[in-house]
């Protein structure tokens, strides 16, 4: 009786071109399927995130309630018609008025880790909690480890109220860097 | 045949329930295992604790800004049993980071990274880094200040990363600032992503533990062996073993043990809150949890733009000569006793980030200073005596006094003994000038009047 073997391995040193054929295609369809699976979910996982947002302006309170030439702290929340999610961002800003319609809005968070800084009226300091970090009033680095001077948020004056926008970092000139 | 008989019959005829258990439980382990052996099982023990409990918390917790902090609170006030599996949750996720250290300090010191279980190592060492993300997304969840600010400070650490710190930060955070988005994306990760990937790596280093063998301890023939010889030996030496199910035993009393400490510890010392998450509190002092201690006490000594040095280079590298230990250590050398250079590299190792540990544990608070908010009118404090001037011109920000006060600087408790006035006077008006690697600010905006009030209090204090 003749035996019935079904196919052969290829000898050694040759190839069938009809398994190789099937391995690079089946490769293939399954690298298609990956990518057609990968793709969107890694897509929507990093979402929005790295996406350059715009805040909208947000109300730091009336521009009388900042005298001249000192630096008070603002609470400032987002307007009630703003999209999701900027809703929740309730957030602090220090405001300096310069004079003449003109403000320096600073963001509460130290450049070294992004401990909240406190300012100490009476010596005209931000001081960070955390490393030692000591910024004057323009937010310059007077000691301690920080890195560049406060970071800034963006400005409007509109019906005497006070907008803040988006936050900005400056150097040690405190000109616009990002 | 009876009608136990047949019915335990059922299941292992088809599934070969009672083959494998007694594969698992009677095959033999190499004679001279210890208590040492123990803390993997009770890791693990731990880490199914942190699921069950989990998953309970999820029944009731919502991972939104608006009800995160009441939900979690809801769980530890009005759930039966609530702040028992709560506390257990969070006691136990330090109970997991000690133990998982303590497993692979047994797994150093015995030498049992080395052939043929490198594989296992790294296995391990990948699931430690898991177990850290899961640390630190967890911490976010209750949403209370502790928990915002310490991932606001953990971001902005991220964020110091060169070249793509900054879109790294906002992958993590969802968005710039630890909002809405980072409270949902730490929750997925905690409780989806991250717990999936643990349990793979679990499983594969399960796996390769029963495949592989519990290693014999680094004594006899096995203090110094290579490959060639191993499997000989490990196998003759299984031989003289006992059965697994014997050794067994003293895994699940160190498993009852350090439950009963979770459990006290949750019961005892239950939950620090210090309220609600307030993104607008300038006076708070974020600190991080103590396994994140030795980074964040680095910083110290990194400033400017030598920064990524310890949030960055440090951790990375660290993490990697971790990782990499059987690659470049391919020493047949196992005793501890015959490895002196890797156990001096371990005690150094030990002792640096127990000394980061005990500074980041004990470091001093500056007290809340008096913020100006806007539409609020706040009389500046009038207190001119040397206590009020201290405060108020912002010393205390970075000096402490009897206890009260930052750590930054020097405590002055007792400077007066080391200083006199007309010293503490030229230091305060120019620091640099007296010595060139002091970091505080020069004060010459001080009135003089008020700079000698100041420092005849600093003199007294002796």
């Amino acid at each position: 009786m003749e035996e019935h073997l079904g196919p052969q391995p290829p000898e050694k040193g040759k190839s069938l071109p009809r398994r190789d054929a099937l391995k690079i295609g089946g490769l293939a369809v399954g690298g298609a399927i990956a990518a057609a699976v990968g793709v969107p979910l890694v897509g929507a996982a990093v979402g929005s995130a790295l996406k350059p947002t715009t805040p909208g302006w947000m109300r730091a309170g009336a521009v009388d309630a900042f005298p001249k030439g000192e630096v008070l702290l603002a609470i400032i929340e987002p307007p009630v018609d703003m999209e999701w999610p900027a809703l929740d961002a309730k957030m602090a800003v220090y405001v300096r008025n310069d004079g003449a319609g003109g403000f320096t809005v600073f963001d509460m968070h130290c450049t070294h880790v992004g401990c909240p800084v406190r300012w100490v009226q009476t010596s005209q300091r931000f001081f960070s909690p955390c490393h030692g970090g000591v910024f004057d009033s323009a937010g310059r680095v007077l000691g301690g480890p920080p890195p560049r001077p406060l970071d800034r948020r963006e400005y409007k004056v509109e019906d005497g109220v006070l907008y803040v926008g988006a936050v900005y970092r400056v150097d040690e000139q405190l000109q616009r860097i990002a | 045949m009876t009608l136990l008989q047949r019915g335990s019959a059922l299941p292992d005829r088809r599934m070969r329930v009672r083959t494998t258990v007694r594969q698992f439980f009677e095959r033999h382990a190499p004679p001279g295992l210890t208590w040492w052996h123990t803390f993997g099982s009770a890791l693990l023990a731990l880490l199914v604790v942190q699921a069950l409990t989990g998953t309970v918390m999820a029944l009731y917790y919502t991972p939104s800004p608006e009800h995160a902090y009441h939900s979690a609170e809801y769980i530890a006030t009005a759930v039966p049993f609530g702040r028992l599996v709560r506390g257990v949750h969070r006691w136990a996720a330090s109970g997991v980071v000690v133990l998982a250290v303590i497993h692979l300090l047994r797994v150093f010191i015995m030498g049992a990274y080395k052939y043929p279980r490198e594989p296992n190592w790294m296995v391990g060492v990948t699931a430690l880094v898991v177990i850290l993300g899961l640390a630190f997304t967890g911490y976010l969840l209750p949403w209370n200040q502790r928990a915002y600010w310490a991932t606001t400070v953990g971001a902005h650490i991220v964020g110091t990363v060169p070249v793509v710190g900054e879109a790294l930060r906002q992958l993590l955070l969802g968005g710039v600032n630890v909002g809405v988005l980072t409270l949902t994306r730490f929750f997925g990760l905690h409780v989806f992503f991250l717990p999936g990937l643990l349990t793979l790596l679990v499983l594969f280093h399960l796996l390769l533990l029963i495949r592989q063998g519990i290693a014999a301890p680094p004594k006899g023939e096995f203090a110094e062996i290579g490959p060639g010889d191993y499997w000989a030996a490990y196998d003759a030496a299984k031989a003289r073993g006992r059965p697994f199910y014997i050794h067994a035993v003293r895994d699940v009393v160190m498993v009852a043990v350090v439950l009963a400490v979770v459990a006290l510890l949750a019961l005892r010392l239950g939950l620090p809150s210090d309220g609600p998450a307030d993104p607008t509190d300038v006076n708070y002092v974020p600190r991080p949890e103590w396994y994140f201690f030795p980074v964040f006490e680095l910083l110290w000594w990194f400033k400017g733009r030598w920064i990524p040095i310890a949030t960055v280079v440090i951790p990375v590298v660290f993490l990697l000569v971790l990782f990499g230990l059987p690659l470049y250590d391919r020493n047949p050398r196992r005793a501890p006793g015959r490895r002196p250079l890797a156990m001096t590299a371990a005690i150094l190792v030990l002792a640096g980030s127990g000394y980061l540990m005990y500074r980041g544990a004990t470091a001093p608070q500056p007290p809340p200073a008096r913020v100006a908010i806007a539409g609020q009118i706040v009389a500046p404090s009038a207190d001119t005596t040397g206590p009020g001037l201290f405060e108020n011109e912002g010393c205390s920000a970075c000096h402490a006094i009897a206890g009260q006060g930052g750590g930054a600087g020097p405590d002055l408790t007792r400077v007066g003994a080391r200083r006199d006035a007309a010293w503490l006077k030229r230091f305060i008006r120019d620091p640099a000038a007296v010595r060139p690697e002091a970091l505080m600010p020069a004060f010459t905006d001080l009135p003089e009047a008020t700079l000698d009030r100041l420092v005849e209090y600093l003199a007294r204090l002796r």
